[in-house]
Parts: C-alpha cells; sequence; structure tokens
C-alpha cells in the first residue's frame, strides 16, 4: 500500500483524472473532496460491507422456506 | 450437464442455461457459474444456484415486482464487463434475504444481479444511486401484489423468468 501524508487542502491524483483533495480536517474525521469522471463508481467502504452481508446472509435460505412464504403473503 | 445442489438434488442443465460472472459475486469471488432456477413448487422466487458449490444459492425476484418505479443505471465498465451493447437488454434480479421472520424479508436494490441474456454473462453491479437500499423491506409490497391479483402466481406477474431455467431435478437431495 502507497502512504502519503497530506496537509489540508492538498490532494492526491490518481491516473490522470481522478483527484482526492483533504477538505476538512476535524478532531478524528478527515473530509475528503473526490473529483473524478461521471462514470467512476465511488463508495464508502462499509457498502461493500454490508452487501457482501447480505449476499452470505441470503445463500443460507433453505428452499423450503421460500416456498412456504407464498402461504404468509396470502391475506 | 448435471449439478450437484444442497436444496434440490442433483439438477440437469443445458449449456446454454449457465450464466457466466466473471468477477463473481461480492463475498463469493471464486464462483463463476451460475444458473438461475426457476423451482415449480416456489410461486415467488426463483434461486441463483452455485454450479460450483452445491449448498450456495441465493433467492431473487425482480424488482419490478416490489419497486415499480426502479430504475438502474448502469455505468460504462459495468456495460463493458456485462458485454452489453445497450442498458435496455440487461434483466434484473434482486437477491433477498429471509430470516426466521419472514414478514422481516429484505431485498437488495443497491446491487442488483444484472443478466446480459444473450451472452449469457451476469455481474452484481453496486449502482452509485445513494437512495437504495441494501435490504429494502419488501414482504408488505409482495403482499399487495397477492391481493391485487390472487390467481396469478407473483413471479408470473414478471417479464423476466423466462430467463430461469425450468427446475430439472434428477435425483432429490436427502431429505
Amino acid at each position: 500500500m502507497l502512504v502519503l501524508t497530506r496537509k489540508l487542502g492538498e490532494s492526491i491524483a490518481i491516473d490522470d483524472h481522478i483527484k482526492i483533495r483533504v477538505v476538512q480536517i476535524k478532531g478524528k474525521q478527515v473530509r475528503l473532496g473526490i473529483e473524478a469522471p461521471k462514470d467512476t463508481k465511488i463508495h464508502r467502504e462499509e457498502v461493500y460491507v454490508a452487501i457482501q452481508e447480505q449476499n452470505q446472509q441470503s445463500a443460507s435460505v433453505p428452499a423450503d422456506k421460500t416456498r412456504s412464504v407464498a402461504k404468509l403473503l396470502k391475506p | 450437464m448435471i449439478i450437484s445442489t444442497s436444496r434440490f438434488g442433483q439438477v440437469e442443465l443445458k449449456q446454454e442455461d449457465v450464466l457466466t460472472f466473471p468477477e463473481g459475486l461480492l463475498g463469493f469471488g471464486d464462483l463463476r457459474k451460475f444458473a438461475l432456477l426457476d423451482d415449480p413448487n416456489d410461486e415467488i422466487f426463483a434461486w441463483l444456484q452455485s454450479c460450483e458449490a452445491p449448498q450456495i444459492a441465493f433467492p431473487v425476484l425482480e424488482p419490478e415486482l416490489f419497486a415499480p418505479q426502479y430504475k438502474a443505471t448502469l455505468t460504462k465498465s459495468d456495460m463493458e464487463a456485462l458485454k452489453l451493447a445497450a442498458q435496455e437488454k440487461a434483466r434484473y434480479f434482486s437477491i433477498v434475504t429471509i430470516p426466521d421472520d419472514p414478514t422481516q424479508m429484505t431485498a437488495n436494490l443497491k446491487a442488483p444481479v444484472v443478466v446480459n441474456v444473450e451472452a449469457r454473462t451476469a455481474r452484481q453491479c453496486v449502482l452509485q444511486d445513494n437512495n437504495l437500499a441494501i435490504r429494502e423491506p419488501i414482504f408488505t409490497k409482495l403482499q399487495q401484489r397477492v391481493v391485487q391479483n390472487p390467481a396469478v402466481a407473483i413471479k408470473n406477474q414478471s417479464s423476466g423468468i423466462d430467463v430461469a431455467t425450468k427446475l430439472n431435478i434428477v435425483k432429490e437431495a436427502g431429505l
């Protein structure tokens, strides 16, 4: 992993089109501004972790459980 | 070809029933081959079954069944990975989680499984739209669907179930 030190207002350039700037530092929080082409996906890492967890939980459902849901849905 | 599944026993598939996930699914990166199975004993869900790991299968639903306004915007890299020429040609499926209490079940709208039906390629696309939930509650919405049209099984009210392969069980799982 490449580790860089930046001051408030300074940036990092990734490839030719992505720029990440330190916008604010407050206590233990850093606010980052990200400039990237419209097509670049930018997510907090938690999003990927939450999707992985959702997938894991989904994969543990037995077949008879889904078959029985239809009966529950009928009022 | 015949694949083993922990839920349905031995299942017979044609080569063209297999969907290739070039990058796997999030958390299941090693699994690249899946089949979408239509279980005749299930009125609601289709199953995205791994061809490589018998115990891995996800119940899926088309988002239009509980989110009629659902609109996914794919990026250029999504389209390239899917070998997709036009976004309209894609089919979308939401992975569903069913906890012990099924009234609490949820669907993942943020990261649908997108299928290029012609190329038989698929990908779990993480969408940029921040309003889409990873755990969208769907029980009440599906119930409304049942009330509106009680005679037709939910999955037959969607447009994409034809992507799925009718479950052809060779040998039942040891139940």
